[in-house]
């Protein structure tokens, strides 16, 4: 089977704008939770609008209490990366590319598009906020799971495999060089009172923490929660785990050579920051140059399998 | 069955029907089967309207209908054949040349060529509708690009789950085997020697209306969906698409695209949606394109007048179908009928499409009528009349509760080695009271149309096959057959020359 060039990009962006949708609703759904733990300290919103890369978009002078910010994540239609707009984003680019993929595929994005029309704007107050961030969640996976069970594993699958991991390594890289990086900073003993709590969230909004404890079976601690989301290849939201997945995948595309070399300079740059796990400012550092990395493989997809 | 349909409807009763109506609307918007529209400049992608109460037609009626059908497209193949190459029916007298001449829709870039089977028209969709005396006519044929296919289909589907207990127990003739023979269809006219060939449906992008249709025309045939910008024209004259390995060859287009836009090089320099040098690898009889491009020539208002002496002339057959009488401006005597009987007409302009410019003569203001006849006088040989047809009715849940409302039918029709017509057709309704338009993009609705062979399944012993005649006389409400709208009848018949082909 032929793959059309252009049919490649719009499937690869669809896999990056719904995983993009999944993870924001992720980071805020543990972010309003944790709060909860919290209450009487001056939880701060904003490293949210950091982690959504949109800093420039939401000038530091505007708002940054929880109903701006939640706003701005979930309903903004201005904000490129809002909800709202990167499940369109999803549904317009598999309206494009219907014929390659199962039917249930694009009836899961169109369902979950039709809600989130009618439901973003009213579920940024927080009573409702929990429900509608669970609902974009599972109907995120319930698209993986219409794929994993029902498509051909060819060029359309892996393609899509590319674009949901490489989005999942980037946010991963993200939530770790905003949040992590600013909890290893804190001066010793102003992170003892939540500093637990903190973590757990942390792991909570990449669906972490189960499986953190069970690979490391001891107390939650900053730098090991660093490297597990970093290096536990095993797990599928690791940065680690992501590389793994799209090697596997490349090497079942054609022509590949390009980016097997572009996944593995990722993947050098991803060892050279394991000595930042202890280390707040090296951490942060470190994960701009993951995140390059990560924006030299797309370019090299692209060249590869787009513009060629 | 109409008996047991309508049975059915009274027993469900109106709230329960207006609940599965809801029902089905919820699956159309969910299942995101929609269509476009253009409205203040925005394309607006908008689910596709259904009305859950079926139509009816008698399986008998249907093969007479569709044999029709086929022989029309036959002999359409036929003339435009003729006309780009031996132009016999030129020269026997029957066509006049000088309509060929200022055809919009002639192509002199197709003059000489012999496209396979001598088929140009492989998929087309000619406009039916009843009249006030029970008979089906052809309103016109669309021989260019014509939509709604995937309509039918997805209708059925819908339709099924609507009224599972009415399919469990009728033949109801299935539709789904159209896009089967399409791709059978369009496999055969790859070029000579290309054995599983690659079929690519062309379409013009997103934005166009049809878009819908294009996409699940590719995903039911497992074809590829191109657009202009995904093709190329090598210097071997052959047809490629760029793919994430790189150039691979094309060797059938389906396309979407008016053919005045599908090759800058050979029309419209300006067009972006086609692709350079397609004409050129079509010529050369390395690429099969549907339809042929230049098969426009005989999908003309004017030409359509001589479509019965087209079946008569090639095929020594007379016409199944009939015509609705036409009256050509372009012959003085019919153009001063038409002038005298303006009132009495619909007033059609030869070469659009979609109901534009359409006059109909009883509707229309004082104003309206000078200025058609302004235009009439100014360039007769663009215009044709048509005596106001009575459409007939079926029932339609409207706000009211159920109440007749006005259709036509579009079966669609492929031709190839062999001749192929869907069972039933794209049914569209037109849903303001009274209202006559049916386009989706006006307000129209469409209907799930059941083409119905009325043999009672062994399994239903509550309907002995004796009394199987007699409930078929007593009802035809719901069956769009003859004896509805006596009225209408009378009033076509008064308005105008009588409905019979060739009247004038």
């Amino acid at each position: 089977m032929a793959l059309l060039s252009r049919v490649a990009d719009r499937v690869y962006w669809a896999a990056r704008y719904i995983e993009r949708a999944e993870d924001s609703a992720r980071i805020l759904r543990a972010y309003g939770d944790v709060l909860a733990d919290m209450s009487g300290t001056s939880m701060r919103w904003r490293p949210l609008v950091t982690i959504s890369g949109s800093d420039v978009t939401l000038p530091a002078v505007a708002g940054s209490d929880e109903a701006q910010v939640a706003q701005f994540l979930i309903a903004d239609r201005d904000h490129p990366n809002s909800i709202a707009v990167t499940v369109e984003a999803c549904r317009e680019n598999l309206r494009t590319c219907r014929e390659v993929l199962p039917r249930e595929a694009w009836q899961t994005v169109n369902d979950l598009s039709i809600y989130v029309r009618g439901a973003a704007v009213t579920s940024v107050e927080r009573r409702r906020r929990d429900r509608f961030l669970g609902r974009v969640i599972d109907e995120s996976r319930r698209l993986d799971g219409v794929l994993q069970s029902s498509m051909t594993r060819d060029e359309v699958f892996e393609t899509w495999r590319l674009g949901r991991y490489l989005e999942r390594a980037d946010m991963t890289t993200r939530v770790l060089g905003v949040r992590a990086a600013t909890l290893l900073s804190l001066p010793p003993g102003a992170t003892d009172e939540f500093g637990e709590v903190q973590w757990m969230s942390v792991l909570r909004s990449l669906s972490a923490l189960q499986m953190y404890q069970r690979a490391t079976k001891g107390p939650i601690t900053g730098p090991a929660v660093v490297r597990f989301l970093l290096f536990d290849h095993r797990f599928p939201r690791s940065v680690a785990g992501c590389l793994a997945e799209m090697r596997n995948s490349a090497l079942r595309m054609p022509n590949h050579a390009t980016v097997l070399g572009a996944i593995e300079s990722a993947d050098r740059e991803l060892r050279r920051s394991r000595p930042a796990a202890d280390d707040g400012v090296a951490l942060d550092s470190a994960m701009e140059a993951v995140q390059l990395a990560l924006s030299r493989l797309d370019d090299t997809l692209h060249q590869q399998y787009v513009v060629h | 069955m109409a008996r047991e349909v309508i049975e059915l409807l009274h027993r469900l009763g109106i709230d329960e029907l207006r609940e599965r109506q809801r029902i089905s609307d919820l699956e159309i918007l969910t299942m995101g089967i929609s269509f476009t529209v253009y409205s203040d400049g925005q394309n607006i992608d908008r689910s596709w309207p259904f009305d859950i109460i079926p139509r009816l037609i008698s399986g008998a009626e249907w093969s007479n209908v569709e044999r029709g059908l086929a022989q029309r497209l036959r002999a359409l193949n036929h003339f435009i054949d003729d006309v780009y190459n031996d132009r016999r029916i030129i020269a026997d007298g029957i066509f006049p040349a000088e309509l060929l001449e200022d055809s919009t829709n002639y192509r002199p870039e197709c003059e000489g060529i012999h496209p396979k089977f001598g088929v140009w028209a492989h998929i087309s969709g000619s406009d039916l509708v009843r009249a006030g005396d029970g008979q089906f006519y052809v309103l016109e044929d669309n021989l260019r690009v014509p939509s709604g296919v995937s309509y039918v289909l997805e209708n059925r589907g819908v339709a099924k789950r609507a009224f599972p207990e009415l399919f469990e127990r009728h033949h109801i003739r299935p539709v789904d085997a159209y896009t089967d023979e399409l791709n059978k269809l369009l496999t055969s006219l790859a070029p000579d020697g290309r054995h599983d060939p690659m079929i690519a449906v062309l379409t013009p992008g997103i934005f166009n209306s049809a878009y819908f249709e294009h996409s699940f025309l590719a995903q039911r045939m497992g074809a590829e969906l191109v657009e202009g910008q995904d093709l190329v024209v090598g210097a071997d004259d052959c047809v490629y698409m760029k793919t994430i390995q790189g150039l691979e060859r094309v060797d059938v287009i389906y396309r979407r695209i008016d053919d005045l836009f599908i090759d800058p090089e050979a029309f419209n320099p300006d067009s972006m949606l086609g692709v350079a040098g397609l004409m050129r690898a079509w010529k050369a009889g390395n690429v099969g394109i549907a339809n042929a491009p230049g098969a426009g020539v005989a999908d003309d208002k004017c030409v359509y007048a001589w479509v019965p002496d087209m079946i008569r002339y090639y095929l020594g057959e007379e016409p199944l179908i009939p015509n609705v009488p036409t009256y050509r401006c372009m012959y003085d005597d019919e153009c001063a009928h038409v002038l005298a009987n303006l009132g009495d007409l619909v007033l059609k302009p030869a070469n659009e499409s979609g109901g534009y410019g359409i006059v109909i003569g009883n509707r229309a203001t004082d104003e309206e009528l000078a200025a058609a006849a302004a235009a009439i006088r100014e360039d007769p040989r663009n215009w044709v009349a048509q005596p106001i047809l009575d459409l007939s009715t079926a029932p339609t849940l409207v706000d009211g509760g159920i109440e007749p409302r006005h259709l036509d039918l579009r079966p669609f029709i492929l031709t190839g080695s062999s001749s192929y017509v869907t069972a039933g057709g794209l049914t569209r309704v037109a849903l303001t009271k009274g209202s006559l338009v049916v386009n989706s993009s006006q307000g129209g609705g469409s209907k799930d149309t059941w083409i119905v062979d009325d043999v009672p399944t062994a399994d239903s012993p509550d309907r002995p096959p004796g009394r199987q005649q007699q409930q078929s006389d007593g009802v035809a409400t719901l069956q769009d057959g003859a004896t509805q709208s006596q009225d209408g009848a009378t009033q076509s018949q008064t308005g105008a020359a009588p409905l019979q082909d060739g009247a004038v």
